[in-house]
């Protein structure tokens, strides 16, 4: 199950948290911070020999002892990344990408509402909903 | 606008920049006026702009028959305009009310598709104003004197969206006795 889902903007700083249990979201905040260079450095040895039209997704980051890292990039520098709890089974690849294109379509939804200013820290109610659901289900 | 008369159904365009450029609209008067009331009324004022004009268009386009009824006319504008402009199709309960009120219930309302919830502090601007505006400006260039609101607003919490469109009594039609 996903414990932590981060949205971090081209900026570098969280645009979106979510995270079960809400106690340890500090400890999600400084593994998810260390692995933002990881995910640099995945996306420039690819290259753009993966490219997806979408993007860029070069899957687990690292694992730690408690959970397995991963990242997503968009083309707009946009990063997703997601906690899983090491305990459950490996995931396949295109399961965890499924789930950041899922993710991915959700953002550019939340990004169209005319109202909140570009880099407003929002909780739209149906972006939160589509997390719930993908944090659930992903196990 | 209407270069041929003839066009058939509309072919299914990408409404993504229509509906954004309406949202620009809406966050730019929320930013100008600082009363609910006030954007809804300017929003109501420019949807009365355009639907004197669309009506034109409306009515090439579609080359519909003159409609007998306020029943009829009411279905003309949830099955062809809003077919033609909105690409939803609104439904028409039967309001057995009145004979001058009738309802348009929109499942979804394609404008307000990236609004998740309206922002705080605005909890009574009617996003879609100008649609009223629009329905009421057309009406009146074909002679129908009508009442357009929001009933029902999915963004305010309701399940639907439903306007209600109450048709006023002209007054020309007034029959005037001559004294005996």
């Amino acid at each position: 199950m996903a414990v932590c889902i981060m949205v971090i903007v081209k900026e570098n700083y969280p645009f979106y948290v979510r995270s079960i249990p809400v106690e340890n979201e500090l400890k999600f905040h400084s593994v998810v911070h260390t692995s933002l260079d990881l995910v640099d450095e995945k996306i420039s040895a690819m290259g753009k020999a993966l490219v997806d039209q979408r993007g860029l997704c070069p899957g687990l980051l690292y694992p730690t002892e408690d959970y397995k890292v991963y990242g997503y990039v968009t083309n707009s520098k946009v990063k997703f990344v997601t906690l899983v709890d090491s305990s459950n089974t490996a995931h396949r690849d295109n399961e965890i990408c499924s789930m950041f294109w899922k993710l991915h379509n959700s953002y550019t939804d939340v990004t169209c509402n005319p109202f909140p200013n570009p880099g407003d820290r929002i909780r739209p109610r149906v972006f939160d909903n589509m997390v719930t659901s993908l944090m659930t289900q992903v196990c | 606008m209407s270069q041929e008369f003839n066009r058939g159904p509309a072919p299914q365009q990408n409404k993504d920049l229509f509906i954004l450029t309406y949202g620009a609209l809406v966050a730019q008067l929320c930013k100008d006026y600082e009363k609910d009331e006030d954007v809804n009324k300017y929003l109501d004022k420019m949807g009365y702009g355009i639907g004197t004009r669309l009506v034109e268009d409306f009515l090439a386009q579609s080359s519909v028959r003159r409609c007998h009824s306020y029943s009829e006319v009411t279905h003309i504008i949830a099955e062809v305009a809003f077919k033609i402009y909105l690409g939803v199709t609104p439904s028409v309960p039967c309001n057995n009310s009145s004979r001058n009120e009738f309802s348009l219930i929109l499942d979804k309302n394609p404008l307000s598709e990236f609004v998740g919830e309206l922002p705080a502090g605005r909890s009574s601007l009617c996003y879609c104003s100008l649609l009223c505006g629009i329905i009421r400006g057309a009406l009146e260039m074909v002679h129908l004197a009508a009442d357009v609101t929001f009933l029902q607003d999915k963004l305010k919490g309701d399940s639907v969206t439903e306007i209600g469109i109450t048709f006023l009594k002209q007054p020309e039609e007034k029959k005037y006795r001559r004294k005996k």
